[in-house]
């Protein structure tokens, strides 16, 4: 036990204080005895059961006097022991000298002679407390600003005014912080009036406050606990109460014995376990296919994995190896671009074939495809590709058609437009130079020659076969030319139908188109008979289609109002303008071979009009971005438009207004389409230099498809400034092609 | 017009969910859902539009079916989730307050869920489940070679390599290998058990690390699935031929490295009466044949194995009790599906015969495999054959058979050829006696399906290469066939060609021939060819190698010129085709175009090393 030589000191100590009170003569001594017991103070406060259980020893060695005094001493021993824990050696002297009995002097009586004890004279202040020592100023808790206007700041004991001290100013008071080392610890006060110094304690309690300590220094809030009643010795042996011993303090508790059988019943029947397996996630199998199965549809099973391929064997033929360029190209890919994920290798032996280094990965990936790729249940295609291509009748099997380049005619300037005789022996082509030129189909000799001003926009002969005459667009005009070496009774219809003697009567609304004939005396093979002067900036008409039976014809310009659209009657010598307004570009216009129906192509839609009726009938819609050319089929049911976007639609008229067939084979831009008016034959041409032909066979049964069939790509056109073909016409009798090309030249192409 | 429809109502919108919106739903964590995902085995969707499906958003997402999320509210799995979770919280804060003993019974009644339903769910059939049972056994088989780490715990290691030698021994004692394949990538297997086939692959006896970019949690949780699948479908398969599932262990052997030799197959007739055998009559082409017929047949077939068969030690009286039984063509009284076993149809039994005689392709033979030969792969394709094999002991215990046994017929070994002088005279009797072989003899025998020569494959030879049993697309490339007919003459021509420019820098006689062979191909008509076959007799060339080269010359013409025609015709009649189908045939031409790519690069390259061996042969 470490406490014990401790505690025998102190019960020394404790005899030695005893032995001073008992000799009061030696002070000193006991005042360093004193002083011995003080150091040992701290390891006392932890002895503290020690010095308890010694007590009565005391007890029985001393009287009961000195006993009284004696734990007297001690007690306050043990005060000032604590107290001094956290004081200074100074203020212990201090607390002695309050502390100790005042010492009796013995003297002897002058009169009885007897020595005799005098004490001291007690003083009436109490100089225990330091801090009312000089307080000289005896007002009390009064307020001190009743003061403030005398000399005298109160009275003290004796009633004499106590003078207000001396206080300098400003300065002095800066100097006497500067001199004075305690001025930062002294605090002003009020009942004197002046700047006091605070004591030891006073800053002691100001630093615990900072501190959040408890200020009493004298306070310890971990205080040993003092046993009083446990222990050895400490028992009460007599009982405190009457009361006889109730009978649960001995007799077994009934209900205990309840819930403890209950439990027992339960462990007996199996209900509680009394030990629980710890792996109750062993799954133990058993049949679970025996049961019916539900009704609820099993997810799609997963995809097998490909199975490995000779590449993969250990030991491939060689061919498999990749040369050093593949194993490069391989290596330089990325991973998920690589086509397979390894590279083949040969191994001599199987004893030297290394773990595969991804192996793990594949699995990852594997899983990773079961649960987080989309599964599409695909139908695999089994077919032989050929089969997709349609089965369609031999071209061989379907002539005639144009098959070969028989003739060329070479213009000057780009050949923007041809038109052929109706009886089809005569083909008149115009250039962008402003020359049309007229030659024979067969032989391809040019039999005369016309030049325009400006650009030829557009050329038409007259359909009519007792009348012989054609037109040429240029720019804001139309001129009506008649052909040389025409029979001179034809010659003659067609002066009179162009230039009568006698002027239709004027319409009444004053058209601002103007049909001017020259004089009789002016006519001339070079020059037209009759011109037509559109309004002025209406541009190039773009177009010339002729009704059917020669006496209307519909111009397309490229400017002005109303679409640029203009109908106009040869026997009435009148042209008037379809549409008020029209929405779009006007790109084309058809009359209906048949019907008085007039079809007008803007830059998206097919725009169907009853001419008789003057209302719109049906509007076709294409799908293409914009429409360039345009052509209906003889019968009238069905129409062909092509775009420069490459599409070209077929449009069946009783079926609906959107395209029966969409085709998109040309490289380049639609230029123009032709029905040819006989044969089942239509051609395109495109800026790709191409002409297809294709053979299209229209059955009158509604129930039959129509028939279309591609049968030759002419090709004989050059390219140039990325225009081709710009104008293909049938010749009407024969499956003879006439096409005008960019490159100034004129091809006849016959089967 | 029909009822205006308030937009996400109806349709995709309502039928997709995106993955976000699932969990929302579905009030768990992401890992909690994908391990439910996985388990479940449901999978994203590609919606047609995925606009339409992400209400006009097309952030990319995954979409799964709503039903599919519904169904999957439902799932006994996700109570059992949240009840973890919730133990989790509970667990850890009984440890952090370190209340060990709560802790402990917290532990001790953790939540433990259990899978049988969803395999019921996912397999309805027995069927179902064996044909999915690919991947099982690829990551078990994996998983079975693994090293254990803190992740991996051993038990877990344990279960998976019992599991998968559970299945070798199944299929050794069915004989159900079909082919096996040594790949760089590990060893394919397939067999064929209830009519499905069943490919899985086993990597090389190496340890393998597991790389930093592979989720172990998703592989731990497939795992899960599959160790579950695979005791379910193993206890089916066990039972229907009736054998004791799971097998018991040998704890000593398998410290021994006993490997698939620890489990031994106990029948399960033997613990539990069998059904009196009824010899079963069956019609075949209006005549009877009984059982005895049959059994009859097969002893014939297989007269030979099946003596050396019970000679087997580790399978001598588990297996020849079922394969008498077999040949009995008694209905097989399964434990668990009794209606199953009664239909056991012997028509199909018939058409299995004649495989009878590849699956006991070794009978005959016994195999020692040679010490640096894998004997888990080895013993595995050995005695699934019906051969018996022996191996060393620094190969693990328990091999039947020693070194010295007589009846060893062949030794399986992988090592140079060395010439040693010490050799005894018993080992030089044993090399005279038995037939050393490299490991590639017996998988290509198996592939083949017969014997074949063991001297391209003697030790220390160069092998021959070794070839897919699986085969390929139809088309590709086949190296077993020479190069076909007309590419070999070419080729050989070719070659010839390639030689000559040397003759002809030798001395410039020849040339004037040359031209005459070349104005011979150049002429096409009858007065030219005339023309030409008289220039070349002025040259001197013999008629042999004058029509040689003009029958070469009209190959090369004719083809194309007709080809030509026919083509333009089926280009021309492309354009009407709709864009759809334009697409569909252009992509299948692409297929076609880089498979014959493929093949022509290999035969371009089989053509070059001929022609340098060729080469070689000559220089040397």
């Amino acid at each position: 036990m470490a406490t014990l030589p401790r505690s025998k000191k102190r019960k020394q100590s404790s005899e030695d204080v005893v032995a001073a009170v008992e000799a009061p003569a030696f002070s000193a001594p006991v005042q360093s005895l004193e002083m011995l017991s003080d150091d040992e103070g701290p390891e006392e406060t932890a002895s503290d059961d020690g010095q308890v259980d010694e007590f009565p020893e005391i007890d029985g060695a001393s009287d009961s006097e000195e006993e009284a005094l004696g734990d007297d001493e001690d007690e306050e021993d043990e005060d000032e022991e604590t107290d001094e824990e956290d004081f200074e050696e100074a203020d212990s002297d201090d607390s002695l000298d309050r502390d100790i009995f005042p010492k009796p002097k013995t003297i002897i009586s002058d009169i009885t002679g007897q020595p005799k004890r005098v004490y001291p004279e007690i003083e009436p202040d109490y100089d225990s407390d330091s801090s009312t020592e000089d307080t000289q100023n005896r007002v009390g808790d009064v307020p001190m600003h009743w003061y403030d206007d005398l000399p005298h700041v109160g009275y003290d004991m004796d009633g004499k005014k106590v003078l207000r001290p001396a206080r300098g100013d400003e300065l002095d008071k800066f100097l006497s912080t500067v001199e004075d080392p305690s001025a930062w610890t002294s605090a002003f006060d009020k009942t004197a009036q002046m700047d006091k110094p605070l004591s030891a304690e006073e800053l002691d309690i100001i630093r615990r406050l900072y501190a959040n300590e408890v200020p009493d220094a004298s306070y310890d809030p971990y205080e040993p606990m003092t046993e009083w009643f446990t222990g050895k010795g400490k028992e009460e042996i007599m009982p405190l109460s009457a009361a006889p011993e109730p009978k649960r303090r001995w007799v077994p508790s009934k209900w205990e014995k309840q819930k403890v059988m209950k439990i027992v019943r339960a462990i007996r029947q199996g209900r509680i376990i009394s030990s629980k397996p710890k792996t109750a996630s062993k799954l133990d199998f058993y049949s679970i296919w025996s049961e019916p199965s539900t009704s609820h549809a099993p997810p799609l099973p997963a995809p097998k994995p490909r199975l490995p391929t000779n590449s993969e064997s250990y030991n491939p033929p060689e061919e498999y190896l990749p040369s050093e360029a593949e194993r490069a190209e391989w290596e330089a890919l990325d991973p998920e671009d690589r086509e397979r994920d390894y590279l083949p290798k040969k191994h001599s032996a199987l004893r030297l074939v290394p773990a595969y280094d991804r192996f793990i990965k594949e699995r990852f990936s594997r899983q990773l495809d079961l649960y987080l790729a989309p599964r599409i249940q695909r139908v695999k295609l089994n077919i032989d590709p050929s089969t997709l291509i349609p089965k369609l009748p031999s071209p061989q099997s379907l002539k005639p058609f144009p098959n070969y380049k028989s003739l060329k005619f070479t213009h000057s300037g780009r050949a923007r437009c041809i038109s052929i005789s109706p009886d089809g022996a005569w083909v008149i082509s115009g250039d962008e130079g402003g020359v049309v030129s007229l030659w024979e189909v067969n032989v391809g000799r040019e039999v005369k020659r016309w030049k325009f001003e400006g650009k030829i926009g557009a050329l038409e002969w007259c359909p009519r076969l007792d009348v012989s005459y054609f037109v040429v667009g240029v720019e804001e005009a139309l001129h009506f030319v008649i052909p040389p070496n025409v029979p001179s009774s034809v010659l003659l219809l067609t002066q009179s139908l162009l230039a009568p003697t006698t002027l239709p009567p004027a319409p009444e609304t004053p058209s601002p188109v103007k049909w001017v004939t020259p004089p009789t005396s002016s006519w001339s093979p070079d020059t037209a008979i009759l011109t037509v002067h559109l309004p002025p900036s209406s541009g190039l008409p773009k177009q010339i289609t002729w009704h059917r039976r020669g006496d209307y014809m519909a111009s397309v310009s490229s400017g002005g109002t109303q679409g640029g659209v203009w109908m106009h009657q040869i026997t009435r010598r009148h042209s008037q303008a379809p549409f008020k307004k029209i929405r779009g570009a006007v790109q084309l216009v058809l009359f209906h071979p048949l019907k008085p129906h007039f079809f007008v192509a803007t830059q998206q839609y097919v725009r169907i009009y009853n001419l008789s009726e003057q209302k719109l009938l049906k509007t076709l819609t294409p799908g293409i971005k914009w429409i360039s050319s345009m052509d209906v089929h003889p019968s009238g049911d069905h129409l062909i438009v092509g775009g420069y976007d490459r599409k070209l639609c077929w449009f069946d008229l009783e079926l609906s207004d959107k395209p029966y067939k969409i085709l998109r084979y040309h490289t380049r831009a639609i230029r123009s389409l032709a029905f040819h008016p006989t044969y089942p034959l239509f051609a395109s041409s495109s800026d790709d230099g191409a002409i297809q032909v294709f053979h299209s066979r229209v059955y009158n049964d509604l129930m039959t498809d129509p028939l279309i069939v591609p049968l030759k790509i002419l090709r004989g056109h050059t390219v140039k400034d990325g225009l081709g073909v710009l104008q293909v016409k049938w010749c009407a009798r024969q499956p003879w092609l006439v096409s005008g090309g960019a490159d100034g030249t004129v091809g006849l192409w016959c089967s | 017009m029909g009822r205006l429809r308030a937009k996400g109502k109806a349709g995709a919108a309502k039928a997709y969910v995106t993955r976000t919106s699932a969990i929302k739903k579905l009030q768990c964590s992401l890992a909690d859902f994908r391990r439910l995902c996985i388990l479940k085995g449901i999978f994203p969707r590609e919606p047609r539009s995925r606009k339409r499906a992400n209400k006009g958003s097309s952030a990319p997402t995954s979409f799964y079916y709503a039903k599919d999320i519904a169904y999957l509210a439902h799932e006994p799995v996700l109570k059992k989730l949240r009840e973890h979770k919730a133990f989790a919280k509970k667990l850890s804060r009984a440890l952090g307050r370190g209340e060990w003993s709560d802790a402990k019974n917290l532990e001790d009644n953790k939540p433990v869920y259990r899978i049988d339903h969803i395999i019921k769910e996912r397999y309805p059939t027995f069927i179902d489940a064996v044909r999915d049972i690919d991947d099982a056994l690829c990551m078990v088989f994996l998983f079975a070679s693994l090293p254990s780490n803190a992740r991996l715990p051993p038990s877990l290691i344990e279960n998976c390599s019992r599991l998968a030698a559970e299945w070798q021994l199944y299929v050794m004692h069915t004989r159900a290998l079909r082919k096996t394949f040594l790949s760089i990538k590990g060893i394919y297997y397939q067999a064929e058990v209830m009519d499905q086939t069943v490919t899985w692959l086993v990597p090389y006896q190496f340890t393998q690390s597991i790389p930093a970019d592979v989720d172990v949690r998703v592989m731990l949780t497939f795992l899960e699935l599959y160790q579950t699948l695979l005791g379910f479908v193993f206890f089916k398969l066990y039972t229907d031929s009736g054998l004791v599932y799971p097998p018991p262990l040998d704890a000593k052997k398998d410290e021994g490295g006993a490997g698939v030799g620890a489990f031994s197959l106990q029948n399960a007739s033997q613990s539990a009466p069998a059904v009196a055998p009824k010899p079963k009559a069956v019609e075949i082409d209006g005549r009877t044949i009984s059982g005895k017929d049959v059994r009859q047949a097969i002893k014939t077939m297989t007269g030979a194995d099946s003596e050396i068969n019970g000679d087997d030690v580790d399978m001598q009286t588990t297996e020849s009790n079922p394969m008498e039984v077999d040949e009995e063509f008694v209905p097989q009284q399964s434990t668990s599906d009794p209606q199953s076993a009664s239909s056991l149809t012997t028509l199909k039994a018939l058409t299995a015969l004649p495989q009878s005689l590849t699956t006991s392709l070794f009978s005959p033979y016994t195999f020692y495999l040679s010490r640096e030969t894998s004997r888990s792969i080895f013993e595995f394709i050995v005695r699934s054959f019906g051969g018996r094999v022996g191996w060393p002991a620094s190969s693990g215990s328990g091999s039947p058979i020693d070194e010295s046994d007589d009846s060893i017929t062949h030794v399986i070994i992988d090592r140079p050829l060395v010439e040693r002088t010490d050799e005894t005279s018993e080992e030089r009797e044993w090399r005279s006696r038995r037939k050393y072989v490299q490991p590639q003899w017996v998988v290509d025998c198996i592939n083949a399906g017969k014997i074949l020569l063991e001297e391209p494959y003697a030790q220390g030879s160069t092998l021959p290469p070794h070839l897919s049993p699986f085969g390929e697309y139809e088309g590709a490339y086949d190296p077993t066939v020479g190069l076909t007919g007309q590419t070999a003459e070419e080729s050989e021509s070719e070659d010839e060609d390639v030689i000559l420019p040397d003759d002809e820098e030798a001395d410039g006689e020849q040339l004037p021939e040359k031209s005459a062979l070349r104005a011979a191909a150049a002429a096409n008509d009858t007065a030219s060819l005339r023309a030409a076959e008289l220039a070349a007799e002025v040259a001197g060339v013999d008629y042999g190698t004058f029509e040689k080269e003009v029958r070469k010359s009209r190959k090369k013409s004719k083809a194309p010129a007709k080809d030509d025609v026919e083509e333009g015709e089926q280009d021309m009649n492309k354009m009407m085709m709709s864009n759809k189908q334009k697409k569909l045939y252009e992509r299948m031409k692409y297929s076609e175009k880089k498979k014959a790519a493929d093949r022509a690069t290999l035969e371009g390259k089989k053509q070059q090393l001929q022609k340098q061996k060729k080469r070689e042969s000559k220089a040397g």
